[in-house]
């Protein structure tokens, strides 16, 4: 997120308009405002009034609180006020910051007029955290002198401003600074563009700066300037509140100058203490193998042979672009300053950050692309800070570089704006909002495009889009004139909905359960390197997992009934780069085998698809009510998988579908009567009924129109070891009407080819 | 003689229709109505004497037509007092019908299949087609081939669940694009649905399994408005009739231009309120004009052809739509959840 105080911004472009319509703006043609926030003293109702100069007239120990001072205080009124004050960093003399009683703080309090230990304050002297401006506590504010008594605060110091948080995108590193947002809402409010900040001061001396760039494809420019007699100090309040303002913390004048310059204007800025380095030398390499660096947050970190390295001549003093050395940082005794203002390729910047998970505000510029022309101007503006904030001596410069990239030349054809966009734009606005951004447009329509737009405007679409997102508004909404017509589910799309529609008729709930999974069943399923957590490690092979948890997770929470299907992929490892996903349909019952056979049977039949099963053990499967069907399995789960009677199964729908006739025909079950008749069958424990019907059907041909088994009956009347199956079969001819005697043959074929095959006795 | 009689007796029958209409409506119950046909109708009724005794045939006639009518109105007052006695019972089984019906269990569609389909036929309204991309997928079709260079942010393994240097878990729809674009000449318009994978940590609004919806068109003269009519449609469809849609520049390597679109509020009308953050607004996703090497990537000529491309998570607008408080629960299954929709 990138802080823009409001104040900060208009030293550059300077408008009227009220800031939420200039957000609204940026927010269409920009970037994202995620919100406008208002720091400091809140202006409203005159509150800022309330706010003065105050010259400090008398000041003594309160007569009844050894913490506490008594001052009297010049405010521009006729007598002096009494202020009880808690601070002792300033006597009489002193010019400080006041608030009258009725101001309302920063913190959101309104300052009343108290008696304090018995003493009346009309007022408060204030401290640079209680304005907001800066960090420090342990003592009020002492202003400069100058400012007569009772002159409004707000003409000496940053008391109140508006704060744009923006989003910018990855593609635009020019935004990520005052200065390029500046130059935005100059462009899409039509105003004039100051000056980029910053003006060299004359050079105190010509004192030869060592700087070596052994790696120009990491660093194609290196500015380095020297500094002498800086004094290391804390930064005037405007400075600090205006860093505050865009969310960094004031640290001392030489630090604050360099992220200042890099908030201003986008290029970081590195301060070494020129008296630390080896040699006073800067070589920009790689790193070697094995070199080590401690980093500013005292962090000794292992780098990498394509990690890019500001060394001395012995040893790494910053990961370029990312974070300095402890032991080169400037610290209070630091008197002797050279200030880099480079430039690094982003790639590099990228993985170095990567690989350390070490992001800073300097890496996420760099990472982004940093115009390399940019350089300078941002070290023009931290040597004339440098010299007036540090009062420091300028005594060298150096700018090393190699041929530096050309300005892309594209040409538009302000046509192929209209026809992308589907408005049309009149060619001679579409110049003016490319010159509004510095493009230089010729009359041929080759585009020049500025520097720090180099890397993401090089073909004409690019062009394009800087047109139309500032026109975005006022696009129609319209649709596609099209050449051809189609659309619609294919047969897989189709049959997945009817697969989804049977179950939840039958009372199942559709569950989404996650593809990742702690441990499959199968051994070669694929494995993150990486994963999330131990939870989500493996692409399941299996719906089954999932299902079992979502059931178990509904008993937990007291449910009775439960019933859950998914239709999702399955990842099966192919030995192949990439696995074969399968879309397979599972579910989970409570009841047992016959519920979840039921769904079976009852999807097949909305399927048209003829169920053929047959008993298979499965290891998570009930020994006894286990099946296999060509699609997959069906049967009770394993109790010590989850308490209870619990019907699972699991089926690869393409399979399903392939059997799936694409048209079903007409029956005639009509126009003859169907021929009805009861049989029941003796046969051993070890036959399965439906055995006896892929017999008996063969047997019987077409004309056995359904056999369907409807009472199994085990008892003294058969013998043990055997069981009767008794069946309903239906004849039936769509030709004619069956006969008596025609029926008798087919019920004779069925009991002849039962018997030959299971040896099934015909129960009388 | 004869002659005589035969007066007396026309006169003796209407005189006896006219009692026995009489007794026939007032008679209250069946077993009344029974009487009364003994009575007027019966072996011994004068009605059946006179019958019986009759010689001419004009007074025959008559006695026979007074009987047919008689009969007539016996069977229309049977007739109402069955159902009169038939009410009567049926009054007595009077039930509760506030008490419950015959319950049947039925199951619930997840709330993000209903999401997908209304999207999906949303779509198929509008002539396109479902297309259905790995989830397991090549760095080239999710990254490269959309035009994402290395050093994009979205490449990161920080974000990025990989399964090998070269293979990811697709981290959007996207790369259904490609794919969908090298298999068919233009013009295209299909919408690619599923999930997708994030390195996020599970939180309220963060799920490290989602869905995504990808749409593409690819025509002769696809444009930016074309975009904004398609999305207007669709958030219209989701949302509501009164909505409107508004799209803000953003960066996508895989458009050129790139955006963003939103919907006005659904719950403000685009007043503000904290569903849509005091904006008016709410996110809905990233669209643009389908950038040249994408074209390039699955041979599409940039010249002929433009398209557009949009994509958007599918968990997100359902948990706002339906004020679903935590996207995890669409993972949960907890039937007390699934069974409110």
């Amino acid at each position: 997120m990138m802080r823009v105080p409001v104040s900060w911004l208009k030293e550059y472009v300077s408008f009227h308009e009220p800031i939420a319509e200039v957000a609204n703006r940026l927010v269409i043609s920009s970037c994202e405002v995620d919100r406008v926030v208002h720091r400091g003293v809140p202006d409203t109702n005159g509150n800022l009034s309330r706010y003065v100069v105050g010259k400090v007239v008398e000041a003594g120990k309160h007569p009844n609180a050894d913490r506490l001072q008594l001052c009297r205080v010049d405010v521009g009124d006729s007598e002096p006020r009494q202020i009880v004050c808690g601070a002792w960093n300033f006597g009489a003399g002193a010019t400080v910051a006041v608030a009258l009683p009725g101001a309302l703080l920063p913190d959101g309090q309104k300052l009343e007029q108290a008696k304090l230990r018995g003493e009346v304050s009309s007022g408060m002297i204030l401290s640079e955290r209680e304005l907001e401006l800066g960090v420090d506590h342990s003592g009020i504010l002492v202003l400069e002198d100058g400012p007569a008594p009772g002159t409004p605060l707000v003409d000496v110091l940053p008391l109140s401003d508006d704060v744009l948080e923006l989003e910018t995108g990855h593609n635009r590193p020019d935004l990520l600074s005052v200065y390029g947002i500046a130059r935005e809402v100059a462009a899409l409010l039509g105003k004039e563009l100051g000056p980029p900040p910053g003006d060299d001061p004359p050079r105190a001396d010509d004192e030869p700066v060592d700087v070596r760039i052994e790696d120009f494809e990491g660093c194609p420019r290196y500015v380095g300037r020297t500094f002498r007699e800086v004094r290391v100090a804390p930064s005037p309040p405007w400075l600090k509140a205006r860093l505050l303002a865009a969310g960094m913390r004031p640290i001392s004048n030489v630090v604050d100058i360099t992220n200042y310059v890099m908030l201003g204007l986008g290029n970081p800025l590195h301060a070494f203490d020129q008296a630390k380095l080896r040699e006073q030398r800067i070589v920009v390499r790689r790193a070697r193998r094995g070199e080590q660096i401690r980093t500013l947050d005292d962090t000794l970190r292992d780098l990498d042979e394509r990690d890019l390295l500001i060394a001395d001549a012995e040893r790494p003093v910053a990961i370029a672009g990312i974070m300095g050395s402890l032991e080169s940082e400037v610290d209070e005794q630091t008197s002797d300053v050279l200030l880099e203002a480079a430039n690094f390729e982003p790639l590099t910047i990228h993985r170095t950050s990567e690989r350390l998970r070490l992001r800073t505000e300097g890496s996420n510029r760099w990472e982004k692309g940093v115009d390399p022309y940019l350089a300078e101007q941002a070290a023009k503006l931290g040597t004339q800070l440098f010299v007036e904030l540090a009062g420091a001596r300028w005594t060298g410069d150096v700018d090393e570089r190699r041929d530096l990239p050309e300005r892309p030349v594209v040409h538009l054809r302000p046509e192929r704006t209209d026809l992308l966009v589907g408005l049309r734009t009149d060619p001679g606005d579409q110049r003016a909002i490319l010159e509004s951004l510095d493009f230089e447009v010729a009359s041929d329509w080759n585009v020049t495009v500025p520097t720090w737009r180099a890397r993401d405007v090089t073909r004409e679409a690019d062009l394009v889009e800087e047109v139309a997102r500032f026109r975005l508004d006022d696009v129609p909404f319209t649709l596609p004139q099209r050449t051809a017509m189609f659309g619609r589910l294919s047969r897989e799309q189709r049959l997945r909905r009817t697969v989804e529609e049977v179950l939840v008729g039958c009372g199942f709930s559709e569950a989404y359960n996650w593809s990742l999974v702690p441990e499959d069943d199968d051994p070669n399923a694929i494995r993150l390197p990486e994963p999330l957590s131990a939870d989500q490690a493996v692409l399941r092979t299996t719906l089954r997992h999932g299902l079992i948890e979502s059931a178990q997770r509904n008993v937990d929470a007291g449910a009775h009934d439960v019933a859950l299907f998914e239709i999702a992929r399955v990842y099966l490892p192919t030995g192949d780069k990439l696995p074969e996903e399968r879309w397979r349909v599972g579910a989970i019952a409570s009841g047992g085998f016959a519920r979840a056979k039921g769904a079976v049977e009852t999807v097949h039949e909305a399927l048209e698809v003829e169920l053929r099963v047959e008993p298979a053990p499965q290891p998570f499967l009930h020994p006894g009510k286990a099946a296999r069907l060509e699609s997959g399995w069906v049967g009770e789960l394993h109790p010590a998988l989850l308490d209870g009677k619990w019907g699972m199964f699991e089926l690869d729908l393409a399979t399903l579908f392939a059997a799936v006739p694409d048209v079903v025909h007409y029956e005639d079950v009509i126009t003859y009567p169907p021929v009805r008749q009861d049989l029941a069958f003796v046969v051993d424990e070890s036959v399965a009924a439906g055995a006896l019907i892929e017999v008996a059907k063969q047997a019987a041909g077409d004309a056995l129109r359904e056999l369907w088994p409807f009472d199994v009956y085990r008892g003294d009347q058969v013998g043990a070891g055997k069981k009767s199956i008794a069946f309903a079969a239906t004849f039936q001819s769509s030709e004619k009407t069956l006969t008596d005697k025609e029926a008798a043959e087919l019920r004779n074929r069925i009991v002849t080819a039962v018997q030959s095959r299971f040896g099934a006795q015909l129960r009388a | 003689m004869s002659k005589r009689s035969v007066t007396v007796a026309a006169v003796e029958v209407e005189a006896l229709e006219r009692d026995a209409q009489g007794a026939i409506a007032a008679a209250p119950t069946r077993a009344a109505l029974d009487d009364a046909r003994v009575r007027y109708l019966g072996r011994k009724s004068d009605l059946k004497l006179a019958l019986r005794s009759v010689r001419d045939r004009e007074s025959g006639m008559a006695l026979n037509a007074a009987r047919e009518r008689l009969e007539a109105a016996f069977a229309a007052r049977e007739g109402e007092l069955e159902l009169a006695e038939l009410d009567r019972s049926l009054t007595e089984d009077t039930i509760d019908v506030t008490l419950p019906g015959e319950r049947f269990e039925r199951g619930h569609l997840h709330l993000l299949t209903q999401m997908r389909r209304e999207i999906e036929d949303t779509f198929l309204g509008l002539g396109y087609e479902v297309f259905d991309g790995p989830e397991v997928e090549e760095v080239y079709y999710n990254f490269d081939a959309l035009n994402t260079p290395e050093g994009h942010p979205s490449r990161s393994p920080v974000d990025t669940f990989y399964v090998s240097d070269d293979v990811v878990l697709r981290t959007h729809t996207s790369p259904g694009q490609i794919r969908y674009m090298q298999a068919h000449e233009p013009p295209v318009y299909m919408v690619s649905l599923g999930r997708c994978y994030r390195r996020d940590t599970p939180d309220p609004t963060h799920t490290p399994t989602f869905h995504q919806v990808e749409g593409l068109a690819v025509d002769r003269s696809i444009t930016l408005a074309d975009l904004k009519g398609t999305l207007l449609h669709l958030a219209r469809v989701l949302f509501g009739e009164e909505r409107e849609v508004r799209v803000r520049t953003s960066f996508f390597p895989f458009t050129e231009p790139s955006a963003e679109f939103d919907v006005s509020c659904f719950l403000c009308g685009g007043r503000g309120c904290n569903v849509c953050k005091w904006s008016g607004w709410i996110e809905m996703g990233g669209c643009g004009v389908v950038d040249p090497n994408v074209f390039a990537h699955v041979g599409y000529d940039a010249e002929r052809w433009s398209g557009f491309a949009f994509g958007l998570g599918i968990d997100r607008i359902a948990m706002l739509r339906h004020g679903v408080p935590d996207l995890r629960l669409h993972w949960e299954n907890d039937l007390r959840y699934l069974e409110q929709f």
